[in-house]
């Protein structure tokens, strides 16, 4: 055990690390169906997972709480993964996949069509995706006007100029309309209280294509990492792995955002706790991020129904009480897993 | 030099001049939260800051030459636009537009009890400003508040007609309601919906005082801290403890409606009695949840009176 620790962090076996993760993160998801805001304890919950109990609690674990923890799931997975493509990609450890202009773009559409009347409740959930998508297309669209792609860092700042821009405007919007304000003040803290599971269905078509992405990305990530001439020099290409990476980075990102609002700090967090677990490579560190992104947006979803009953915190609140102590934990280390 | 100092003395004999008439008006003396304001008793440019000014200038017979836009809207609240349709905007969420408020040459202000002081301090100079002494949320406050304006503005006896009027169309609507629905399912409470499900308004509130008036048992299940206008939003886990026997649903912008649809395709919603029974209302939020005043209270015992109409043979 002890030599586990001393081991670096590059030398550790994949699944050595990943199994304790995973065990973790499978009693966050049963803690999560356990525990909630309403009358219905532990105890109860448990009665239902048996196949006992009353309707009450069965519709609050089968209806409430089971749908939010897909979503849950999903929405962690997403944000984890994205995370790492993202400072993988931009070789910057604080590159996060809100840079790309993907969350301020969903938020921007969200807040436009507040202003034209719609509906939190009511709104399609492929349009904070679709404006996810626009906001990444435009700034590969600008850092490609420079005639500069192979620089990571033109990206970024695109993304970053876009980002305070979309920012800007939405605030200008929601100054002028205090109605889509009210609305949107929920919408921007993220939660994933009352989705069903027919909002998941429909971001799965893009999680697809992602995954599809990743997959294809993941070896010549990782020559990338040694240098854009080690990649050339093994027949990849860095400008379209870029291209290929930020795609899916906007498909997972918007999907997040479309079913959980734009939640913080995941994103950010995840990959530097999976670095530090496992190294730096790409291909193993997104492994860890599979079951490490869940894991901290499940449990801070539990905390979120635990610490204001009968009510509920924002769930991106409770994602950067979680995240906050685990990077500053990281950032203290002795060594700290760098890119 | 001389001449400078024969203008300034007959400046001076102007302004005694002037100030002499101004004692010769019957003048009313009103006591407010800033302390005692003298107003003339023959006013005639209303200015207010505050959609229960608005409401009960208008029900005095008064048409303002400035209003501001209600609390998440741009314009005055819509149960009111009707009639404010030529009163000129001076203000709106970003604010009271001090300058607007100038150009009107108001001859007298009517703010909100909440009217912070550094904004007294730059309205009375502009003209005597109106605030109220009761303070806080309160079940007869529009009462309180039409007496108060109606003392500035002297009208004193057609708000007490007005107030007649009200009263005597609750204790009508009353007699109706406990005609109709037996005693044990007359429990009321008033929602805002909320994507992440529902805010309970305090019994104290206006809309709801109006309600519990004409019969109905309003409750807010205890949810509500003393003080606060509403309690926050709850966990969908807890709706069922908002189950009543009626459900008056209000949002903040004008598709009640659509809240209500809303609310139907979420599941815990859909499953409480008051949902299975149809008794949820949809209200409009700007009325029910952020009005006051005396035609606020009549389109509110309109809304109810629709109610028994349409919901119960």
């Amino acid at each position: 055990m002890m030599s586990w620790f001393r081991t670096p962090p590059a030398q550790r076996s994949v699944v050595s690390v990943f199994m304790p993760v995973a065990l973790l993160l499978a009693f966050c998801c049963v803690s999560s169906l356990l525990l909630g805001a309403g009358s219905v304890g532990p105890n109860a919950s448990l009665q239902v997972l048996l196949g006992k109990g009353t309707s009450d609690a069965i519709f609050i674990v089968y209806e409430l709480r089971l749908p939010r923890l897909y979503i849950g799931l999903t929405a962690g997975l997403c944000l984890g993964v994205a995370g790492a493509l993202m400072q993988s990609v931009a070789r910057n450890p604080l590159a996060e996949p809100g840079l790309l202009g993907v969350s301020a773009g969903s938020a921007f559409t969200v807040a436009v069509a507040l202003t034209l009347g719609m509906s939190l409740s009511t709104l399609p959930i492929e349009l904070a995706q679709i404006g996810a998508l626009l906001g990444c297309f435009f700034v590969i669209g600008v850092a490609k006007m420079q005639g500069q792609r192979n620089d990571p860092v033109r990206l970024v700042l695109a993304g970053a100029a876009l980002t305070s821009l979309l920012t800007a405007m939405t605030s200008l919007l929601l100054m002028y309309n205090e109605q889509a304000a009210d609305e949107i003040r929920f919408w921007v803290t993220g939660s994933i209280a009352g989705r069903n599971i027919e909002q998941l269905t429909r971001v799965l078509p893009s999680l697809l294509i992602a995954f599809v992405c990743v997959l294809y990305v993941a070896r010549p990530l990782a020559s990338l990492a040694l240098g854009e001439r080690v990649a050339i020099g093994l027949g990849y290409k860095p400008s379209r792995i870029r291209l290929i990476v930020v795609l899916a980075v906007a498909l997972l990102v918007g999907a997040a955002t479309a079913i959980a609002g734009p939640v913080i700090f995941v994103g950010l967090v995840v990959p530097f706790a999976a670095r530090a677990l496992v190294g730096p490579d790409i291909r193993r560190t997104l492994w860890l991020c599979l079951p490490l992104g869940p894991l901290m947006i499940i449990t801070a979803d539990v905390f979120s129904r635990l610490i204001a009953q009968p009510t509920e915190m924002p769930l991106g609140v409770l994602t950067a009480i979680v995240g906050a102590p685990v990077l500053l934990a990281i950032v203290r280390a002795q060594r700290l897993p760098t890119l | 030099m001389m001449f400078s100092r024969n203008m300034f003395c007959m400046a001076w004999v102007l302004v005694g001049a002037l100030s002499s008439f101004g004692v010769n008006a019957a003048d009313i003396n009103i006591k407010t939260q800033y302390g005692n304001v003298v107003v003339s008793d023959q006013v005639k440019r209303i200015v207010t800051v505050y959609d229960g000014g608005l409401d009960s200038a208008f029900a005095l017979g008064y048409e303002p030459v400035g209003a501001i836009a209600t609390r998440g809207g741009d314009n005055v609240p819509s149960y009111l636009q009707e009639r404010a349709k030529n009163v000129p905007l001076v203000g709106g969420m970003q604010g009271i537009n001090i300058e607007a408020v100038i150009a009107q040459r108001p001859d007298i202000i009517l703010a909100p009890w909440y009217l912070p002081e550094e904004q007294y301090a730059l309205l009375s100079r502009i003209a005597p400003t109106i605030v109220p002494t009761e303070k806080g949320i309160h079940p007869e406050a529009w009462i309180y508040e039409l007496r108060f304006y109606a003392k500035a503005l002297n009208r004193e006896q057609k708000a007490e007609e007005i107030i007649e009027q009200v009263n005597g169309r609750i204790a009508e609507l009353k007699t109706l309601v406990e005609a109709k629905i037996p005693e044990n399912e007359r429990g009321a409470s008033l929602l805002r919906w909320m994507p992440q499900g529902a805010m309970v308004l305090t019994t104290e509130f206006f809309s709801n005082a109006i309600l519990g008036q004409t019969g109905f048992n309003v409750t807010d299940a205890g949810l509500v801290k003393k003080g606060r206008p509403h309690s926050s939003a709850l966990s969908l886990e807890n709706l069922s403890s908002i189950d009543n026997d009626w459900i008056f649903m209000a949002t903040l912008n004008d598709e009640a409606k659509g809240a209500l649809a809303a609310a139907q395709t979420s599941p815990a919603f859909a499953r409480l009695n008051v949902a299975k029974q149809d008794h949820v209302i949809p209200v409009h939020g700007q009325l029910w949840t952020s009005s006051i005043g005396p035609i606020a209270a009549n389109a509110i015992l309109d809304d109810i009176q629709n109610v028994i109409e349409t919901k119960l043979k």
